[in-house]
């Protein structure tokens, strides 16, 4: 079995958003609302990138995301959601708005993975191969979509299970179900160098 | 699969706290050791960011909207801030506490189910409607607001008519009725939005009312009517409600999931094409870009707490919580709560919303008497040492010699340790007021606040930034009819009590200092009140603005210092009670059979050598709480009925059935539950008659049934996409 190579610094992030800093947000501070969005625009992009496959919706997603988030800042309160867990909600909401106008139905994946099968991905060498976020939608196009939602909420925007579960309105019982049976049919190796 | 998906999740766990991959790996089985790897890479990809550009150019658009936000909103006095979209709870769950229940709690059934119920309006009589394309506003609280054809928001008048094309708005603590002329009734509660799209509320002929809430809690009463092509809906971002002759609410959250709750009648729930018949006592869900979910019924009530966390045991049920269920309050053990749950399809309860009712009464007290001394952690107080740390709210500039108010818990010891100290006496003119409201408009010197008109000087302290439709808490007092503000700061969103002090103007309904308020059967009000008296008014503000008192109490001319506190029995020769000593006399009032043991409601006042002399001991009564939950019958006869999830109820003499009881027949059931866990029903009420059963329920495997061809459903299950 080949070695394993070290692994670059993941993307689990903390939910940076106080409640001072959410709290001033709320008031309208300008410089609180910026840090918002510094702290959570590129965590969002990603998810919609992972999803969509396209850089320029997910970018005009990403802006939206915000904008709603400023709509409903001040009705937001950390009682019902924890902030991120709320923004992801958002972000959800929208993907599904997006599928909606788009198609009527959720997408089919652009680009099947071909010639793919887990059984061909040596276990070893997974982490030595360098993804792009394209490889990663490829990849996650080929699972089922709720599969997918946790897949791009857990590893790609950071969320940790607990706001996965608030981001997608399940429980966590079921985000870890659904993220064992997505990553057992990711066929990612595959999707790269192949 | 359980165990494989927590071991796979610990991994995950550890990974994300920073540990090694390799470490992370060790011992797992292939298929997980795989999976783990693929987490990683996924984790790992860096190479994901729109243009720069991009991202520096929607940063700058998101701010010029915060900019413009907040400059419409000092501009127009229109920004609806704070507060989430919460409003059901009818005012009878607003005060008091949690032993006074009564089965009087158990619900004006038939005005709704665990909901908002139709408050009298204190500014006058119904108005009428002139035609059946205007829509009239009443019963306005707090800060509503309404689009005129230019766009700009404006403060609402009663009596302002309204038609087709305009839009509703309304901010925290706040609420207003639309009146139609067929009859039909539309109460927008706090921090909701509302358009009518269609309005011709013709008494006879076709009926059209169309509605779209973008925000918010509303209530409908729909009026009937007799024409086929009459049509009454309510549209949200993720669903159309269609009624003809009913009552049922509709909640859109700011993350679009929306509920429709039905209390009499039915109505016809729709979207992506799929339609869902809602009866009443049921309600159903969508989240946004989804179907329906399949209608379930409610339960409701009132209760102690006596667990919290993902699993919550109230008024002696045990109630699940999710990620969308609401809490307003931070209810905790041995609170007073109200509660709503759906009883999802294998029975169990999913609590809804949970709203702290009343702290945990036992043990608290509240007294008035002059500072004898001011120690670092221990104050001298009538006599009575009171132990005040870092966490007692405690007025400025109190010094030794001041009448003060004292407010605390008691501890197992009897020694009272404070919570807030507040200046009630110090050679001030006029009497204090301190109340929460929303903020309608700010002018110099005037504010107004929930429609009270407060006037600031120089030496008011006011928080910063503060902008109309803002919660804030006023203190000041009342002196000639003028409301002088000291402080007007922003207040917490539980922070929503009242005292004033003043005279009675009228009686039912209450107004002092001229303010009106209403009661409930909890308020506690001194004997012998007339107008003209002085009395001093404490109560919570519900949600939807209306001011519901807790108590009433009668202030004599030469005010004695009085006490009132709640405590268990410790002796009653002599009486001791939570360790503190009282004086009986001739006067004293005790209500109730009272042992060593039984938790008591004191009040009296503290005699001129320190002595506490008692007035009224009442004995509280230990019901944990009661409820009413909605559902249909599975079987029924002469002796008994058979729920849809099995249970069965005995039909005794003592038990109260309205309405005649078939197989499918919708029913509200009612109880209270006991110290000691038992569920006692008081009332059964028919309020739907199905066609057939609307769900099957796995019979209980220790049940004595076939259960053949049913089955469980389960709700984590569901998928959305």
């Amino acid at each position: 079995m080949a070695s394993l190579a070290p692994v670059r610094e993941t993307t689990f992030m903390p939910d940076l958003s106080s409640p001072e800093l959410i709290a001033s947000a709320q008031r309208g501070n300008e410089e609180a609302i910026g840090t918002l969005y510094g702290a959570h625009s590129q965590a969002v992009f990603r998810y919609f990138k992972a999803r969509l496959g396209h850089q320029q919706t997910a970018e005009d997603l990403t802006g939206e995301v915000f904008r709603r988030m400023l709509t409903g800042l001040p009705q937001y309160r950390a009682i019902d959601l924890p902030f991120r867990a709320w923004l992801f909600r958002i972000a959800h909401n929208l993907l599904i708005d997006q599928y909606r106008r788009e198609s009527g139905h959720e997408m089919i994946p652009l680009k099947e993975v071909e010639n793919a099968s887990a059984d061909e991905i040596d276990p070893a060498s997974v982490v030595e191969q360098k993804l792009t976020m394209e490889d990663a939608h490829r990849a996650l196009s080929d699972l089922e979509p709720s599969q997918r939602d946790v897949l791009a909420l857990r590893f790609l925007s950071g969320l940790s299970l607990k706001e996965t579960a608030f981001a997608m309105g399940r429980t966590e019982d079921a985000i870890k179900a659904l993220q064992r049976r997505g990553l057992a049919a990711l066929r990612l190796g595959l999707a790269i160098h192949k | 699969m359980d165990k494989l998906d927590n071991i796979l999740e610990k991994r995950l766990a550890r990974l994300e706290a920073g540990e090694p991959l390799e470490l992370c790996l060790a011992d797992l089985p292939e298929d997980e050791a795989v999976s783990l790897k693929k987490a990683a890479m996924l984790s790992s990809i860096a190479d994901t960011a729109p243009a720069s550009n991009k991202f520096a150019d929607q940063r700058r658009e998101l701010l010029r909207l915060a900019r413009e936000n907040n400059k419409r909103s000092s501009e127009s006095s229109s920004v609806l801030k704070k507060a989430r979209p919460r409003w059901v709870f009818p005012a009878a769950m607003a005060g008091g506490a949690f032993t006074i229940f009564t089965c009087l709690v158990i619900f004006s059934l038939l005005a709704g189910l665990a909901g908002l119920r139709w408050l009298g309006s204190p500014q006058g009589v119904a108005l009428k409607v002139p035609d059946p394309q205007s829509a009239m506003l009443e019963d306005l609280r707090g800060l509503v607001e309404v689009q005129d054809s230019n766009g700009t928001w404006k403060v609402a008048q009663v009596g302002q008519s309204m038609e087709a094309g305009q839009h509703i708005r309304t901010g925290a603590l706040s609420s207003a009725t639309l009146s139609l002329y067929d009859g039909s009734r539309t109460r927008l509660g706090p921090t909701a939005e509302m358009s009518i799209d269609e309005l011709d509320a013709q008494k006879s002929g076709p009926r059209v009312v169309v509605l779209t809430q973008s925000l918010g809690e509303s209530q409908h009463d729909v009026a009937k009517s007799g024409d086929p092509a009459s049509r009454y809906e309510v549209h949200t971002a993720s669903g159309v409600g269609t009624a003809k002759g009913t009552s049922f609410r509709v909640f859109v959250t700011v993350a679009l999931l929306v509920r429709f709750e039905v209390d009499e009648g039915a109505v016809a729930v729709t979207n992506l094409d799929t339609t869902v018949i809602v009866v009443a006592g049921q309600s159903t869900v969508i989240v946004f870009g989804h179907v329906p979910t399949q209608p379930v019924f409610r339960m409701s009530g009132e209760g102690e707490v006596e667990k919290t966390g993902s699993v919550w045991h109230i008024a002696g049920r045990t109630f699940r919580a999710d990620s969308d269920t609401v809490f307003v309050g931070h209810p905790e053990v041995g609170d007073l709560v109200a509660f709503e749950a759906r009883i999802v399809t294998d029975g169990s309860p999913i609590l809804v919303r949970v709203v702290l009712v009343a702290f945990a009464p036992e043990n608290r007290f509240a007294f008035t008497g002059t500072v004898d001394s001011m120690g670092g952690d221990e104050w001298m107080i009538a006599g009575r040492a009171v132990h005040v740390d870092g966490t007692t709210e405690i007025d400025n500039d109190i010094q030794v010699g001041d009448v003060v108010e004292v407010k605390g818990g008691i501890r197992e010891d009897g020694a009272l340790w404070a919570t807030d100290i507040h200046l009630i006496e110090a050679n001030e003119e006029g009497l204090p007021f301190e109340f929460v409201g929303v903020i309608d408009g700010i002018t110099d010197p005037e504010w107004t606040i929930s429609g009270i008109t407060v006037t600031v000087g120089d030496d008011t302290h006011i928080d910063t930034g503060l902008v109309a439709g803002d919660v804030v808490h006023v203190r000041g007092r009342i002196l000639d009819g003028t409301w002088l503000a000291k402080s007007i700061e922003r207040a917490e969103e539980d922070e929503r009590e009242f005292t004033i002090t003043g005279d009675v103007e009228n009686r039912e309904p209450w107004v002092v200092a001229g303010i009106g308020f209403d009661t409930d059967e909890r308020t506690e009000i001194d004997d012998g009140i007339d107008a003209g008296d002085r009395v001093k008014v404490e109560g919570r503000i519900l949600e939807d603005g209306h001011w519901v008192a807790e108590e009433i109490e009668l202030l004599e001319d030469a005010e004695p210092r009085r006490f009132k506190f709640t405590g268990v029995v410790d002796s009653i020769n002599p009486w001791s009670v939570g360790g503190i000593e009282l004086t009986t006399d001739n006067q004293t009032v005790i209500e109730g059979q009272i042992e060593a043991g039984d938790l008591v409601f004191v009040k009296g006042v503290i005699l001129p050598d320190g002595v506490w002399l008692a007035e009224t001991i009442k004995r509280l009564d230990n019901d944990l709480g009661c409820l009413s939950f909605s559902t249909a019958v599975r079987q029924t006869d002469v002796n008994q009925i058979v729920l849809l999830d099995w249970q069965v109820i005995q039909l005794g003499r003592k038990l109260k059935v309205e309405g005649e009881i078939n197989v499918a027949t919708v029913i509200i059931v009612s109880g209270c539950t006991q110290e000691d866990g038992a569920f006692s029903i008081t009332h059964i009420i028919v309020i739907y008659q199905l066609d057939s059963l609307p769900i099957i329920i796995k019979r209980p495997s220790h049940g004595n049934g076939n259960d053949e061809g049913e089955h469980e459903e389960d709700e984590d299950d569901d998928d959305h996409d």
